[in-house]
């Protein structure tokens, strides 16, 4: 079974991520579609220089069919659902991490499995009948290997929604239903320049840290829709059956434009409440350090962890973290922080 | 160096073990310093620990080079505070991040 699979002519696709070349090999259109659909920014026609990162993705039939063999070293760093890899419903997955040798091999059973070498900057998934699977899974299990070539060449994703004004970034950061989203769409509508709805990437830049774009489709529940009028015909999907999401482009309903590379100068942590009016409540830098760790950190490989939480701690002590008490005034939220930033 | 036996309260704390036990952080340990505060990262487990100011100053005595002893002199030194006091807190807060893993004691 493993020769069908190998005999399947393979396409490779190219892309720069801040520098970092990359090439994506699949011999699977159903492979491909997703990871082109969330690369498209970063999308390059030819390749001039060797790659730095190479993913390289193949659809088996079976899970006998990957070739995964341990070598007796292999350990466990963490079994579980869903937890250790964000709060993004497809990601309720049963998982096991373990590391073997410098590769590190995050199995998701009957799914797939992702083997990744940092080091290296290759990564091999093999995923179970993909035809079968959402393609947002498909995109979450690549974007899972790329984040974790991308910390081992110091850029670190981070868990919030990210918009930039007049070269200053802001960072929405919290777990789905805290009012991530609708805060960055107040914002965006406001003619905030959009960088990310999930996962932007951070980088020390020497002095400062920087944030950088990483824009994806926005992801909108069915009450969020209820309270921008201007999305009220974004198209949904059916990823599982019973489940519905909607999903658009911030360029296609909004005058913005993809952001730019930028210094962060405020991190928010909202939480929805109920009242009428939102204000903020400034947090220490510890605390503030405290809410990023779970948001971003995952400690697979000590010295990657040093530098990411390094990086952390001086993003903390370069912003303005606060807790946004977000109220029902939700399209007020940009006249509330809008002058703090260009205070800055 | 000996593992020298557990430290738990400064009752139980022979006048040799304060002035010979000296402490360092461990080297997977991973430290933030944020105003005056201390996040401390474990880096083989991916626990992150807090440390308030006192505690954190505590944390800064730990080199390699001050036994206990002379972290308690210089936090009679720098706070106002009995030294029993003063010595039951180090004495609480070294235990705990020994326990931890996140300091090494050792006897010289």
């Amino acid at each position: 079974m493993a020769m069908t699979v190998l005999n399947k002519p393979m396409c490779a696709y190219l892309f720069s991520i801040y520098g970092m070349r990359l090439k994506y090999v699949t011999g699977s259109p159903v492979l491909a579609a997703p990871v082109n659909e969330l690369l498209k920014h970063f999308r390059q026609d030819s390749v001039e220089e060797s790659t730095e990162l190479t993913l390289c993705f193949k659809d088996v039939q079976d899970r006998a069919d990957i070739p995964l063999r341990l070598s007796p070293s292999a350990r466990q760093l963490s079994v579980g659902t869903g937890a250790a890899v964000r709060d993004q419903p497809e990601t309720g997955l049963p998982y096991e991490v373990i590391q073997d040798e410098g590769r590190l091999i995050a199995d998701f059973h009957n799914l797939g499995v992702l083997l990744m070498d940092g080091v290296q900057g290759r990564a091999e998934g093999y995923l179970i009948n993909p035809e079968t699977m959402p393609a947002n899974l498909i995109e979450y299990l690549f974007h899972l290997a790329l984040i974790e070539l991308l910390r081992h060449r110091g850029l670190y994703p981070i868990h919030a929604a990210a918009l930039e004004k007049h070269g200053r970034g802001i960072l929405i950061s919290g777990n789905s239903g805290r009012g991530k989203t609708t805060s960055s769409l107040s914002l965006l509508r406001s003619g905030y320049r959009y960088l990310s709805d999930d996962h932007p990437l951070i980088r020390d830049a020497g002095t400062h840290v920087d944030v950088l774009p990483f824009p994806t489709k926005i992801n909108v529940t069915r009450a969020t829709i209820e309270l921008f009028p201007e999305l009220a015909d974004v198209p949904d999907h059916v990823p599982h059956p019973g489940s519905r999401k909607w999903s658009f482009h911030a360029e296609d309903r909004y005058p913005t434009l993809i952001g730019e590379r930028c210094r962060p100068a405020m991190v928010l942590f909202p939480h929805v409440a109920d009242v009428p009016h939102s204000h903020l409540e400034l947090l220490s830098k510890r605390r503030a350090l405290e809410l990023l760790l779970p948001q971003t950190l995952l400690v697979f490989d000590p010295e990657v962890a040093r530098r990411e939480f390094e990086v952390l701690a001086k993003l903390a002590r370069q912003v303005d973290c606060y807790r946004l008490h977000f109220g029902r005034d939700i399209f007020d939220l940009p006249n509330l922080l809008t002058p703090l930033l260009e205070q800055g | 160096m000996s593992d020298p036996p557990p430290v738990t309260s400064s009752q139980a704390v022979s006048k040799h073990a304060l002035n010979h036990s000296i402490l360092r952080h461990s080297l997977d340990v991973q430290g933030a310093s944020m105003e005056g505060e201390t996040v401390l990262l474990d880096l083989n487990t991916g626990r992150y620990y807090t440390l308030n100011y006192l505690g954190s100053v505590i944390w800064e005595l730990c080199t390699g080079r001050n036994t206990i002893s002379d972290i308690h002199a210089v936090l009679c030194d720098r706070f106002e505070v009995a030294p029993e006091r003063a010595l039951d807190d180090l004495v609480a807060l070294i235990s705990e991040l020994v326990h931890e893993r996140l300091l090494h004691r050792e006897t010289r």
